[in-house]
């Protein structure tokens, strides 16, 4: 199926968020539309389902005009839609979910399971989905989830498929598989609309690509275009995929972790015996494989999760056992992993949450007081100096793009006096541009001498922070190595390959400042 | 909640329209009972339409009567009180009778008022809870006449004719019966909550079956209540049957086989497990208690041997037609045996099945009580 | 921090976020976000002050039609509707009408009061049914918002009748036992009462921070056994008056009772402005207060608030302790404004009535206030109405549950009258704010 869109615009009050857009979808084609969070694509793509009437311009499917007034017009002419989030019942079974809303039905109304089963595995079949049609949604990963999206959309005809930033939620293997089955279905003649703002990910599945910017298609790049071309033209300027830093001088020790044992929630011991020593100015960079104890090492360093044994202090104060408030008023900023639950309010104001964690210090309250007016202020000069894009400082921060909302956390968190910065992923989801302003403050954070610690899976992150890198395995430093380390190297350490590489002694293990041999721990 | 949220989803959307709606729908139906249920009571009671409010015309006296929270069908205090109020209106075709139910404890005051206000004959008001508002009320407006249910005032108002029931002497009577009449040598009674109009019938019964046992050398056991203690079963309750039923059970299963229910609705629980142990071929059988239960609670009548009642509704229709009649004094009045305010109801289906030997002991105990040779301890005197 | 502007600007963006995933909780991971917290969402952003306006329309409407045919002498009339149609429309009409004026004039004002004061009757009778109203709202007020801050912290307050008992034991026995001065003695009794329900509400605070336990499962408890301690109360010696075997306490000095506003012949006292003042309070500590801050936050994203170093735990004793204290309030004022003694079912339906109110009113002060104002007016009317046309004094009930039926069922208001749905614009609009450039 073709589908061609021509001088689609959408404008809400003065802002036009399509402006002319034209795009042509061949069938059998994975295209691929690039942009920013922001640059209109999900408006583009509610138009294109239904969702949104546009203000001009038309849609033709096979050569004919269609208008497409609501989300049932766009699933007739073939076009199907997974959204970010997805649209299941969670106690339902995957078959129950799949004909949801066109249940086929045996005489007297039943409901006709075995039918609904049999279509679900044939699907499954066809385009190698494994998928259990009894199996309740409830208890499925995410890819799963996201595959009983696809097959809810065939099961309805759709010819063409559009994806909504469909691996924001996926693991890397899970990200694979589903390119694996994009695949399946392009050689099955159907049609892929993939958004996206990875340039990875656009890059390895993309037949075709459009790139979208403020409203407008501003070109139609080869998928082989390199990186930096790419982040270019999304970004409309030259972007530093790499932030520049100066070599790391580092200080005093501040922040000092020993023998740390952690327990998860579940009573498992997720921290095992880490120790570490992070200097003012520098950059230490914790990589591992995600689940590793990374998470439980960052909330027990906060107070958040209690410690077993060993022993923190930031500062030559002991905050092992220290309250969350305590841990903060020591002078340790942290970015959690998960902005939406740990960074923010959702509810609350852009600058109700830039004083989250200060709001009971002066200026922002006097007593049990607090004081409007300076918390607005200085919301005010965080937006302006942290660049976040925000209607006012009085929307809700749920109305943020994500890379918007962690800029607000950064600007939080980075705005106070900080003895140590713990971040933990501080760039994951975000666009491009966006890493690069965080990169840079967290740069700048620690050459205002912070002793940063980062945690991230990504190792293009770690690489581009770090001075020195740890990484972490099962819970255990297995080794600190130099950021000059090759990844492959780094891959096998995360892959918990220590015994052996430990012993033989890894590649630029002398030379680091700094460095004690007692922080490398052979599992 | 997930569901009503999914609007893009345009075939889910259908469905939780559905749901509202018949969501709406159950609401709507199950609120319309309730005003049925309710208006029809009143309807049918009354006799008058919303035409009340604009044709004080033939009637020369309104009896005016605010209930308790209870409502007037709440087969107890209320309902005998109205019932009362309606025999008044029919004794005398001058008198017509209305009534204000109570929302809560706060709104007696206004319901008073309200009364106040229409120049009502009389205002009869029921249960101790309204002593307090009645007595305010008496004295802010002493020509106006008062009728209170279940309470006295020491000193007594002259405007406030107050209605209390000795019920320890039927209570006892009730208890001497009992013990007659049980094969297992096992009675019980429980309460709905341990207030003084309910305990004053336990320690009756309680008396009544120790009085038995002396005089025939028997041990009939009373399980539910000690009257030396004041401990015993109560529900917590006069509406919810289900705990009525329970407890019915247990005494059953303990081997009692008359149970005597001071509980109001809660009564009807027992009967409910009455006729369960009878249909399982048990030889169960109950007291009722306040009313005749052969007239409000009229399916389980062949379970009553008889009630043991107070006369409500005598003394609130004489209240109202000496008010009408100009011979209203005011002051305290205690129901007796001996002035037919409380009394056993008639055996009914058990005329027969009562030993008329039993009858006649019954009739020479309630001649002892009356003449003051068989004494009648309470800790909840009247 | 304006919250009202947050507020708002929180309804259009509720529709933005695009459907959430029921499987994951709208970000990809399941049960993130529990029960309470959904319906917190629901109850502050949930309805409108049209749907509200329109599903109290509704209700009326609809209260109408029951009004009217539950009439026997409506019913008959349509019994002839085809002899008579007429007749039939006109005695529904009147029947309905006549309850519903009748409710106005007990809750509002009496024109016929009005008339009188002109030709030198009682003035003070034109405001009765103001005063009525007022009287009728104080306690559900107070009560209505010792649910709503505990929503606010994400707590489900389903206590107020056991708070309410603590404050009204607490206010009654210092006002009958104990011999003080005029105003002091009413005022040590009122803190009496705020301290009484304070510590019922703040053992439930306690119990869920020590030990977890859940506050909707406390609370209904909590009701239970402050009941039944005040049934076990009254029938002592010390909280009965002497000489009466009646559990029911004696009656507080007049010392205790707090003051009429305008004379002893309206029965509106100190107690409304006492509610008046607390949701003033209230706003305050919510929107201006760090320990407000703290509150919402924790009711908002407990998680967000500990790592930003709040002590959910802390916060749950606390607004249990104020959310208490509200509701102990609210039995002083029962005792002292307007019953002067301390009786069984004195809570009467609180409970319910607090939540309803609270949910009504979108767990903000302003709004239980309006809320109570309406269901305190709607009683002060329903007194009326039964006495003057022998309606049954139910219909109130019924009305009552017809609006809350209607404003938790949004979806079903915007079916009947056709409001546009807030649908997929918003998403853009969402975005075109991300924007900037």
């Amino acid at each position: 199926m073709e589908l061609k869109l021509r001088g689609v615009t959408k404008r809400f009050g003065s802002l036009v968020a399509n402006d002319h857009i034209d795009l042509d979808v061949a069938a059998g084609e994975i295209h691929a539309l690039l942009g920013e969070n922001g640059a209109g694509k999900t408006t583009l793509m509610n138009v294109l389902y239904g969702l949104t009437q546009p203000d001009e311009g038309e849609i033709e499917v096979d050569g004919r005009r269609v208008r497409f007034r609501s989300p049932k017009d766009a699933i007739d002419a073939g076009i199907g839609m997974v959204h970010q989030h997805f649209m299941l019942v969670p106690v339902f079974t995957v078959a129950e979910n799949v004909v949801l809303g066109r249940e086929p039905t045996k005489p007297f109304g039943l409901l006709d399971r075995r039918r609904a089963r049999g279509e679900v595995q044939d699907l499954s079949n066809r385009y190698g989905l494994s998928i259990d049609p009894d199996a309740y949604v409830e208890h499925l990963p995410v890819g799963v989830q996201q595959r009983v999206e696809i097959v809810k959309a065939l099961i309805r005809q759709a010819n063409v498929l559009i994806l909504d930033e469909p691996t924001a939620v996926l693991t890397p293997n899970e990200t694979q598989e589903l390119f694996r089955i994009m695949r399946e279905l392009k050689a099955s003649g159907r049609s892929i609309l993939f958004i996206s703002h990875k340039l990875k990910e656009v890059q390895a599945v993309a037949d075709t690509v459009t790139v979208l910017r403020r409203g407008r298609v501003v070109g139609s790049p080869p998928p082989s275009a390199t990186d930096a071309e790419l982040a270019t033209l999304m970004v409309g300027r030259d972007v530093e995929l790499r932030v520049h830093k100066e070599p790391a001088e580092p200080g005093d020790v501040v922040l000092v972790v020993d023998g740390l044992v952690v327990r998860d929630e579940t009573g498992r011991i997720a921290v095992d015996g880490v120790s570490l020593e992070v200097r003012a100015g520098e950059i230490l960079g914790v990589a591992g494989v995600q689940g590793n104890g990374q998470t439980e090492l960052c909330k027990a360093l906060m107070g958040l999760l209690p410690v077993d044994r060993g022993m923190v202090a930031v500062g030559g104060r002991d905050l092992t056992r220290a309250s969350t408030r305590a841990v903060l008023g020591a002078g340790v900023s942290y970015i959690p992993e998960d902005r939406q639950e740990d960074g923010l309010v959702e509810s609350f104001s852009v600058a109700e949450n830039l004083v989250l964690d200060v709001y009971d210090r002066r200026p922002f309250s006097s007593g049990i007081s607090l004081r409007p007016d300076r918390v607005r202020d200085a919301a005010r000069t965080s937006m302006a100096e942290f660049d976040i894009r925000a209607g006012s400082i009085e929307v809700p921060a749920k109305t943020l793009s994500g890379g918007n909302q962690q800029k607000l956390i950064v600007a939080r968190e980075l705005s106070r006096e900080t003895r140590v910065l713990l971040a933990n992923q501080p760039t994951r989801g975000l666009d491009v541009g966006s890493i690069e302003f965080v990169h840079r403050r967290i740069v700048a954070n620690r050459d205002a001498g912070s002793a940063v610690v980062i945690v991230s899976s990504e190792l293009d992150e770690i690489y581009a922070l770090s001075d020195r890198i740890a990484v972490m395995y099962e819970g255990k430093i297995v080794g600190v190595v130099p950021p000059t380390t090759p990844a492959t190297e780094l891959g096998l350490l995360m892959a918990g390959a220590t015994s052996t590489r430990g012993e033989e002694g890894l590649p630029g293990e002398e030379g680091l400042p700094g460095e004690e041999v007692s922080e490398v721990q052979p599992a | 909640m997930a569901i009503g949220k999914k609007r893009k989803g345009g075939d889910v959307k259908l469905t939780s329209r559905k749901l509202f709606a018949f969501a709406g729908a159950l609401a709507l139906s199950s609120a319309a009972l309730v005003g049925v249920g309710s208006a029809g009571a009143f309807a049918g009671a009354s006799g008058k339409g919303p035409a009340a409010r604009h044709s004080p015309k033939a009637a020369k006296f309104v009896g005016c009567m605010v209930t308790d929270t209870g409502g007037i069908d709440d087969r107890s205090f209320n309902a005998s009180s109205w019932q009362g109020m309606t025999e008044a209106k029919a004794a005398d075709p001058n008198i017509t009778v209305k009534y204000l139910q109570s929302k809560s404890t706060s709104t007696y005051v206004p319901n008073i008022n309200a009364f106040i206000a229409q120049k009502c004959g009389i205002i009869v008001t029921v249960g101790f809870l309204m002593g307090t508002a009645t007595e305010a009320a008496a004295k802010a407006h002493p020509t106006q006449k008062f009728a209170i249910v279940d309470y006295t005032y020491k000193p007594p108002f002259k405007n406030i004719d107050a209605l209390v029931f000795n019920t320890v002497q039927d209570g006892f009577l009730g208890g001497y019966l009992a013990a007659g009449m049980t094969k297992t040598g096992k009675v019980a009674t429980y309460g709905g909550m341990k207030l003084p109009t309910v305990t004053i019938y336990m320690d009756g019964f309680w008396d009544g079956v120790r009085y038995y046992n002396n005089v025939h050398h028997t041990k009939v056991k009373v399980l539910g209540w000690t009257e030396r203690t004041q401990t015993g079963e109560f529900t917590g309750t006069f509406t919810n049957q289900t705990k009525g039923e329970t407890v019915t059970k247990t005494f059953i299963s303990e081997g009692a086989d008359i149970i005597f229910p001071v509980a109001g609705n809660v009564g009807l629980g027992s009967a409910k497990a009455v006729q369960n142990a009878d249909n399982a071929g048990g030889h169960v059988n109950m007291f009722w208690v306040d009313t005749d239960g052969c007239i409000s609670a009229a399916q389980y009548c062949k379970y009553f041997i008889t009630s043991v009642t107070k006369g409500i509704q005598s003394a609130v229709k004489n209240a109202v037609l000496s008010a009408a009649h100009g011979t209203y004094k005011g002051g305290n009045y205690i129901g007796t045996l001996a002035n037919g305010g409380v009394l056993l109801a008639p055996f009914h289906l058990w005329t027969k099945r009562v030993p008329a030997s039993l009858k006649a002991q019954l009739k020479r105990v309630e001649l002892g009580i009356i003449h003051g040779k068989i004494p009648t301890p309470t800790k909840s005197p009247v | 921090m304006s919250s009202e502007l947050a507020d708002q600007a929180e309804e259009t963006a509720k529709s933005e976020d695009g459907p959430p995933s029921p499987a994951t909780g709208g970000d990809g991971r399941p049960g993130a976000r529990g029960f309470t917290e959904a319906l917190l969402d629901a109850v502050t952003s949930g309805n409108t002050v049209t749907v509200t306006v329109l599903a109290f329309l509704c209700a009326i409407f609809l209260g109408g039609l029951i009004i009217a045919f539950t009439n026997t002498t409506v019913l008959h009339a349509w019994g002839n509707l085809f002899s008579a149609p007429g007749k039939a429309f006109a005695t529904a009409w009147d029947t309905a009408a006549g309850a519903y004026v009748a409710m106005f004039e007990g809750a509002i004002v009496n024109p016929h009061a009005v008339s009188a004061a002109f030709h030198g009757g009682p003035v003070s009778t034109v405001f009765n049914p103001l005063s009525e109203t007022a009287v009728n709202a104080t306690p559900i007020i107070l009560t209505g918002l010792a649910v709503a801050v505990a929503f606010r912290a994400g707590l489900f307050n389903i206590g107020a009748a056991s708070q309410f008992i603590g404050g009204a034991m607490i206010a009654g026995w210092i006002g009958f036992a104990v011999h003080l001065p005029f105003i002091l003695h009413a005022a040590v009794a009122v803190a009496g009462g705020l301290v009484g329900g304070a510590v019922v509400g703040g053992a439930v605070g306690f119990l869920k921070a020590r030990t977890g336990a859940h506050e909707v499962i406390v609370t209904i408890m909590s009701n239970y056994v402050m009941e039944y301690l005040l049934l076990y109360l009254l029938g002592l010696t010390a909280f009965r008056r002497p000489g009466n075997p009646n559990p029911i306490s004696p009656p507080i000095a007049t010392n205790a009772v707090l003051p009429h506003l305008f004379g002893s012949t309206l029965r509106v006292n100190v107690g409304f402005l006492i509610a008046l003042a607390a949701a003033a309070a209230v706003w305050w500590v919510l929107n201006r207060t760090t320990i407000g801050f703290e509150l919402r936050t924790v009711g908002s994203n407990p998680r967000a608030a500990r790592s930003a170093g709040m002590s959910p735990e802390r916060t749950w004793i606390v607004v249990m302790l104020l959310a208490g204290a509200l509701a102990g309030l609210a039995g002083a004022a029962v005792v002292q404004g307007t019953n002067f003694n301390v009786a069984p079912q004195i809570y009467g339906t609180y409970t319910v009535d607090s939540i309803t109110v609270a949910l009504l009113g979108r767990a903000s002060p302003t709004g239980t206030v309006l809320a109570s104002l309406l269901f305190g007016a709607l009683r002060a009317g329903g007194v009326t109405m039964q006495a003057s046309t022998q309606v049954p004094v139910d219909i109130v009930t019924v009305i009552e549950a017809l609006i809350v039926l209607f404003v938790a069922a949004p979806p079903l208001m915007r079916a009947v009258f056709r409001l546009r749905e807030p649908r997929a614009g918003g998403g853009e609009q969402l975005e075109a704010r991300g924007w900037g450039g």
